[in-house]
């Protein structure tokens, strides 16, 4: 089912250390980058690491992301192409695509960092361990995960409630 | 309690009100009352219309325009004294106050001898001016009687007047022609709106001081329509102060005497018809409007009557209605000309102001509507009727509205507004994009488990 | 000279004779209109001769600073005579204005009046159509008094001076006011909105499609629903139920309505998702996710 190439892209990323997505130009990926690589190159290299050393389940946090960004451009590339009337629509409706990306965002926030954290303990380290980890340094996902959707439904709340 | 009080005074007063829309009690001061036999006809015309008259001499001791703080009469005919003044009880001040407490004024003056300074001073409170000498007569040597005045040409014979302007009314028109004997003109001041002229001198007339020879060209005041034969004086109280001319006009003798001008033939004078006119206006038995009822609510059926609250933009129907005092009844009052009632609707300054159309009469009253829209503007708004015209009674009308803005859900609905469509999809699609995010997170098995699990 | 004479009081006999009147009437001769333009000498600029019976034919121009001036003879019949009355009267027929300047007359009937446009009310200097200029002659006694148009007098301004215009307030009707409402906002034409709206559905299908591409799937479905099936099912219910509630609210139902079903299916949704969440902890902590 799943895609030759991403398949391929998890397994590789598996032995690399401990990377965050923001950072990837720093970690010491499977290709190393020459001093004086080109831009188009740069970003190769970028878009390589980012979609090498993240979890798929971070992905899919990424691309509702993106639909949010997409779904945010389009309407505010409307108010700007065809005025502002109604703008408690415009508000709400954008504001609705502005929240829910920083939402997720905080939600990826919390959950990319011992998303990787939790490889591990898929590959046979002492889950109890892990979690008392993720206890001590944080929110478990799930608790995150469950502000998430209470933070959302408050935010559908006002945005239905200011759209009229 | 306050409302029967009123009932009982208002049922006093019908009873007392003959005729006069504002009393009965007239007081006519006389020099010298010997005198008032040459006034016969003009007191017996009153009477017969329900004024109680008492006619006084300026020295009088009993004489007093009030009795504790209030009006003792209602109206004031005051004919011109030979004296310097006009005794301690008729002071310009005493007078003034007669008139601030709603007191009408009647004041004749004569040619025949200089007007007293009293009296002077008194007109000029009101930018009422009199020749410099107090002792001018207006001279037409075209419009004169030949019977009475063939020499001296001091016997005005006048048609009566038309109306002042196109819009305003006439209230002392009609055939005939008036015999005004040396008549004392006056001139008006230019800046008042309460003064307005009765009737004007023809264009030829002019004045001069008869003691004196040829007048000087630059002794001659005024000349032709600038001078006033008769002219009024119009409170903001609406208290009027007439001053006619020419007291002999008055007299039995002019009543029923007949004139004849170089150009026309002898005629029978109209002076007691004009009388009746003249005083009448000054009274207040003509000339007096009075509102019955204001009503303004939403256009849409069954609204609520005088609400204190509008909404913007809301279709609003403004009534009114008007009597007019004719005589001894109130009529339905009738725009004269080409005037026109009009309804502002103000917040510090006009919004809007619109003609009040006639739509409807009762017995007495006509019923005046304008239909508007409230302005795209929220705050403190009055319906303002302010009728002031020369000759009429001022009505100021003036309702306080609070105009409001659209509450919360009187908006219409987002989806009506084609404009937020986008929008609301917008939302909706996040909201969808949501559940299915909550159910991918939810139950998404890694794919790297299951590559594994191939493998 | 001696002929114009002949000819004026022929005239002014042939006009008195009219009314058949033994009494005499009174008239004029000798008389001149003129208007002399500023610093010019004393014979410069207009002049004409005037007669009692006929008005001059064309208009007298007054511009701006120029001096009017009317000299006559008064006659009472034919005699040369100082009257009671000597008046220049201006008149305008359309607004009814009326104004006198009384000529300076001398025993022997010699009268002369002067004028400029500073000696005029303001209402006169905005009239468009030419005043009528009469002479009124009268005096005591029984001869007829005179008054007749002896010429026009178009009171002329330079066109580039503002007309001085008089501002006396009379009580009378008001200019009518309408407010002016502000132009309530229009929506775009709805062909751009419908292209924006469709383009707005299609961001989910994309999603869906980036979601397939990154080998999302619901594999653990019945495997959560195998070991807390109650739990998931009512969590995800209400979670849907509580959108519906939300486009209930959005379509027709007011806040009371929705603020009590909110709080039931919020408090359902958190029961059941603590458990639910408690299932997907489980999961992961297993190493399954």
């Amino acid at each position: 089912m799943a895609p030759k190439r991403h398949a391929a892209s998890t397994t590789s990323a598996a032995p690399s250390a401990i990377t965050t997505p923001a950072a990837p130009k720093l970690s010491s990926g499977p290709a190393t980058l020459k001093a004086n690589a080109s831009a188009a190159e740069i970003a190769q290299h970028v878009w390589h690491q980012y979609s090498s050393t993240t979890p798929q389940r971070t992905l899919l946090l990424d691309a509702f992301m993106a639909f949010l960004v997409l779904v945010g451009g389009l309407q505010f590339l409307y108010c700007v192409l065809a005025g502002n009337y109604p703008f408690n629509a415009f508000l709400s409706g954008f504001g609705a695509a502005v929240g829910q990306f920083v939402l997720t965002a905080s939600l990826r926030m919390q959950t990319s960092d011992s998303g990787v954290g939790s490889k591990p303990s898929s590959k046979g380290k002492n889950a109890r361990f892990a979690d008392e980890v993720e206890e001590g340094t944080g929110t478990s996902h799930e608790r995150a995960f469950a502000d998430y959707i209470f933070g959302s439904l408050i935010l559908h709340f006002f945005c239905i409630n200011f759209i009229n | 309690m306050r409302w029967c009080l009123a009932l009982l005074v208002c049922c006093l007063l019908a009873a007392v009100n003959a005729l006069s829309s504002s009393g009965s009690r007239l007081l006519a001061v006389l020099e010298d009352t010997d005198q008032k036999d040459l006034y016969s006809t003009l007191w017996a015309d009153l009477e017969a219309r329900g004024y109680d008259v008492s006619i006084e001499s300026p020295k009088s001791d009993q004489l007093a325009l009030f009795k504790h703080g209030e009006r003792a009469y209602d109206h004031l005919l005051i004919l011109p004294p030979k004296s310097k003044g006009l005794g301690p009880s008729l002071t310009p001040k005493h007078i003034v106050d007669f008139m601030n407490k709603d007191g009408n004024i009647l004041l004749a003056l004569s040619g025949k001898a200089s007007t007293s300074s009293a009296v002077s001073s008194l007109l000029l409170e009101l930018d009422i001016h009199l020749a410099n000498d107090r002792s001018a007569v207006v001279i037409d040597h075209f419009n004169y009687d030949t019977l009475s005045a063939a020499e001296k040409h001091d016997v005005l014979v006048l048609q009566r007047p038309g109306p002042l302007r196109t819009d305003v009314k006439a209230f002392f028109d009609g055939e005939g022609v008036l015999a005004l004997p040396r008549v004392a003109p006056q001139t008006l001041g230019g800046e008042s709106t309460l003064l307005a002229p009765i009737l004007s001198a023809p264009a030829t007339a002019y004045s001069y001081n008869p003691k004196e020879g040829v007048p000087a060209p630059e002794d001659i005041l005024a000349t032709g329509s600038q001078l006033n034969i008769v002219s009024s004086m119009q409170a903001r109280n609406s208290a009027r102060f007439t001053v006619l001319g020419s007291v002999e006009a008055l007299e039995d003798k002019w009543f029923s005497a007949s004139v004849k001008t170089p150009s026309g033939t002898e005629t029978p004078t109209v002076n007691r018809e004009f009388a009746k006119q003249l005083t009448a206006w000054a009274f207040k038995e003509t000339g007096v409007l009075k509102v019955d009822k204001v009503e303004h609510r939403l256009a849409t059926e069954g609204s609520e009557l005088n609400p204190s609250i509008y909404r913007i933009k809301n279709e609003t129907v403004y009534k009114i209605e008007v009597s007019e005092y004719v005589y001894d009844k109130w009529v339905p009052f009738e725009l004269p000309g080409d005037d026109e009632l009009q309804l502002e609707f103000t917040m510090l300054s006009p919004f809007h102001r619109l003609p009040l159309k006639p739509i409807g009469r009762t017995e007495t009253s006509t019923i005046f509507s304008a239909q508007f829209v409230t302005p795209d503007q929220h705050g403190i708004f009055s319906f303002r009727v302010n009728y002031k015209r020369p000759f009429f009674t001022a009505i100021e009308e003036k309702h306080e509205v609070t105009v409001r803005h659209f509450a919360h859900d009187e908006y219409p609905r987002s989806w009506v507004i084609t404009g937020g469509w986008v929008w609301i999809a917008g939302l909706w699609a996040v909201i969808g994009g949501f559940l299915a995010f909550v159910v991918v997170w939810l139950y998404s098995a890694p794919v790297a488990d299951k590559l594994k699990k191939t493998q | 000279m001696h002929l114009w004479q002949a000819t004026a009081s022929f005239c002014l006999l042939a006009a008195t004779a009219v009314p058949g009147v033994a009494a005499s009437a009174w008239g004029f001769t000798d008389a001149t209109v003129a208007v002399q333009p500023k610093g010019a000498g004393i014979n410069g600029g207009f002049k004409d001769q005037l007669t009692p019976s006929k008005p001059l034919a064309s208009p007298v121009s007054l511009v701006g600073a120029d001096t009017l001036r009317v000299i006559l003879t008064a006659q009472e019949g034919s005699s040369a005579k100082r009257p009671h009355q000597a008046f220049l009267l201006l008149k305008d027929g359309q607004t009814g204005l009326d104004i006198s300047y009384p000529f300076s007359v001398k025993d022997n009937g010699k009268s002369r009046v002067e004028l400029t446009q500073k000696d005029l009310p303001i209402q006169f200097l905005s009239l468009s159509n030419p005043v009528d200029a009469r002479v009124v002659l009268g005096g005591f006694g029984d001869s007829t008094a005179y008054d007749s148009s002896v010429f026009q007098l178009s009171i002329d301004r330079n066109p580039e001076e503002a007309v001085p215009t008089v501002e006396t307030e009379r009580y009378g009707k008001k200019p009518e006011i309408n407010h002016i409402f502000k132009d309530s906002a229009s929506s775009p034409p709805i062909v751009i909105t419908l292209a924006f709206v469709a383009m707005v559905g299609a961001t989910i299908p994309v999603l869906a499609g980036l979601w397939h591409l990154l080998g999302a799937n619901v594999s653990h479905l019945p495997t959560a629903f195998q070991s807390a099936p109650l739990s998931h099912a009512t969590f995800l219910g209400s979670l849907i139920a509580f959108e519906g509630l939300l486009f209930l609210y959005y379509t027709s139902w007011s806040l009371f309505a929705f603020l009590p079903a909110a709080g039931v299916i919020g408090t359902i949704a958190f029961v059941s998702g603590s458990r639910a969440l408690g299932e997907v902890q489980g999961r992961r902590l297993a190493g399954r996710r």
